[in-house]
């Protein structure tokens, strides 16, 4: 742990400020760690990822004896010293070739961690086709029944949305959508089940760019192209989250009264927008009581006139 | 008229964008993601995974797009700007939540009180310069009094009657009875955050008094001698307790038994240093003495050493 520092200056303030926690967080930014071994293959993937992941990553390009399932010390140091959140660390070795190792820090502490073997790699230059702009938000598509139901495959989409989706924003331009990052799941084995790591179905994660063609209607209709970086993973060891951690880690903010008001974070009953684009409430005004109904005074139900005389001798 | 035509050919449109499958798309606008339960069809897959793929990702975009164009939008020169709606996804934070600002003493007054705050403006118009000039800092107005060339004099005033330095006097006392009071608040909000245990405050006290007896009998004649300052309280010394004479029975009982079974139980014997060896012989005092107080390794170098020698010279 780094000793706590009291910023000498308004300029030091700020820098500490803005690294310390806030309400609605930034995007994580990405360490991308070489260990001892990693082949030409390992490079230029990591490269990519990189690429695709821009601004918000830093490459340590030198060689580092790292071992993040057996000590996960050096990778909370790095967190704390380049204010990350995430590291992509890749290994090549004889039992675990072209091996990356995706791992999520809260708190400056590990939080979990993925491990995936990277095959039938094929490079964004092998495809000349065009490519996105650096710093355009992806879409994310996953397809499989299995990141509903498997643990392991669920982390996994987690793992991949905070990486390059992760940040949470409140409206975006429609026409600078250009790229997509699609992740599938190769046909589920029978005999899959929560635990056995050998019989993993592949991950397939491909990468296109996309035109929006006009289809006559508000919606476009959309054509991909192959973009690249193009892979297949294979699922090994993981880290499962600390359950407390976790938890602490899913805390939301509690939202303010005006941002209820405009329908942030809640679900808004009994509104909707119809297909003029109008919004159309529906209020629920109770039930009637038909006792207390106030009718209009007949002269005929006011009760008989002896009464009503006596009364008014009375006064 | 015939409109079946017309019919058909939006009906067409409208079909070039829809995607129909089992269990429809889930897609979460705020982190731009598409999620397909739907299980991979092995069939099409093992035909051409590429096209496959593509197939699949275009479905997926497709659905994505027509959610993200079905939102609210407003235009822009870039075009279309969709307002998203709040992540359906919980991705875990990469630090956690921001603890809120403990409040001021005022704060709090006012809080309990239902006073609500009215916020000051930094700067305030001049008439005289016409112009805006800040309240306080640089060319501040409270220091208006300070600066102006002419000021009213009483006419019972001193000779060294001096407005500016009184009122620049006044300034600074305000100034020190702010930052006095900025000092308390966070002591208190220091105070606050731990609960447990005495407050800073009382156990600096402590420290002081313990510092200050200690100090009172560190003289040569153990403070016998020394001058009484005023005010000095009287050196309390630990006073001894004796127990009562009579105790209940049971308590008595107990204390004799607990006596009679010290009594009883052998005297544990201390760890005995294990020599060396088993013999007379102790090594490590030979050792020295042979060496001559050098110890074992000079002993081993001279004796190996003079082997050495004695075989040359038998030679």
């Amino acid at each position: 742990m780094l000793r706590t520092v009291k910023p000498k200056n308004a300029r030091s303030k700020r820098a500490l400020e803005a690294r310390g926690p806030k309400e609605v967080e930034d995007p994580r930014t990405v360490i991308f760690v070489k260990g001892t071994q990693t082949g030409e293959r390992l490079n230029v993937i990591m490269q990519e990822l990189m690429a695709l992941k821009r601004p918000y990553s830093i490459s340590f390009s030198k060689k580092n004896l790292i071992r993040p399932f057996e000590d996960h010390s050096s990778l909370e140091f790095w967190a704390l010293k380049n204010d990350a959140s995430m590291f992509v660390v890749g290994q090549n070795s004889k039992k675990r070739p072209d091996n990356l190792i995706f791992a999520r820090i809260f708190d400056n502490r590990l939080l979990d961690m993925c491990e995936v073997g990277v095959e039938n790699f094929v490079s964004m230059k092998e495809l000349k086709t065009p490519k996105s702009t650096p710093g355009h938000k992806p879409l994310m598509h996953f397809s499989s029944e299995l990141f509903d139901s498997h643990p392991r495959y669920a982390q996994l989409k987690t793992m991949l949305m905070d990486m390059f989706n992760g940040q949470v924003i409140d409206s975006i331009c429609l026409s600078g959508l250009e790229h997509v990052i699609s992740v599938t799941v190769a046909p589920t084995p029978p005999d899959l089940n929560l635990v056995s790591s050998t019989s993993f179905p592949r991950v397939h994660v491909r990468t296109y760019t996309f035109k929006m063609l006009s289809s006559g209607v508000k919606t476009p209709r959309a054509e991909l192209t192959p973009m690249g970086p193009h892979f297949d993973l294979v699922l090994k060891r993981d880290r499962e989250a600390d359950e407390d951690m976790m938890k602490a880690a899913l805390k939301r903010p509690k939202i303010a009264k005006k941002d209820v008001e405009n329908g942030l974070g809640k679900k808004r009953k009994n509104f909707e927008v119809d297909e003029m684009g109008d919004l159309r409430g529906r209020v629920h005004v109770g039930r009637q009581s038909l006792d207390k109904l106030q009718r209009k005074k007949v002269k005929a139900l006011r009760g008989n006139d002896d009464e009503r005389a006596h009364k008014r001798a009375k006064a | 008229m015939d409109v079946s035509e017309i019919l058909a050919a939006q009906a067409e449109k409208q079909k070039s964008t829809a995607v129909e499958r089992e269990i429809p798309l889930e897609a979460d606008t705020g982190l731009l993601t598409v999620t397909d339960l739907n299980p991979t069809d092995p069939e099409s897959y093992n035909e051409g995974l590429e096209a496959y793929l593509q197939s699949n990702a275009r479905d997926g975009v497709q659905a994505l797009l027509n959610a993200l164009f079905a939102l609210p939008s407003t235009q822009s020169p870039d075009g279309p700007v969709a307002k998203l709606l709040p992540p359906i996804t919980q991705l875990p934070r990469a630090k956690p939540l921001p603890k809120p600002k403990p409040l001021t003493k005022w704060e709090k007054f006012a809080k309990e009180k239902g006073i609500s705050h009215r916020k000051k403006e930094k700067a305030v118009w001049d008439e005289e310069k016409q112009e805006w000039i800040n309240r306080w800092g640089w060319k501040g107005k409270n220091k208006e009094f300070e600066e102006q060339w002419l000021t009213e004099v009483p006419t019972n005033a001193d000779i060294d009657h001096d407005p500016s330095k009184i009122a620049k006097a006044e300034r600074r006392i305000r100034v020190a009875k702010n930052e006095r009071h900025m000092t308390q608040n966070i002591a208190r909000a220091q105070g606050e955050s731990t609960v447990a245990g005495p407050s800073s405050r009382e156990q600096r006290k402590n420290e002081i008094n313990r510092t200050l007896a200690t100090s009172r009998v560190s003289t040569a004649s153990m403070g016998r001698f020394d001058k009484v300052l005023e005010g000095e309280k009287k050196l309390k010394g630990v006073k001894r307790k004796f127990e009562p004479a009579e105790v209940p029975v049971e308590r008595e009982k107990a204390a004799n038994l607990a006596l009679i079974q010290k009594m009883e139980k052998e005297p544990r014997q201390k760890k005995v240093k294990k020599a060396a060896g088993d013999d007379i012989l102790n090594v490590r005092k030979a050792i020295r003495a042979t060496s001559r107080g050098k110890g074992s390794v000079a002993l081993a170098k001279s004796s190996g050493g003079g082997k050495a020698k004695a075989l040359d010279r038998h030679k």
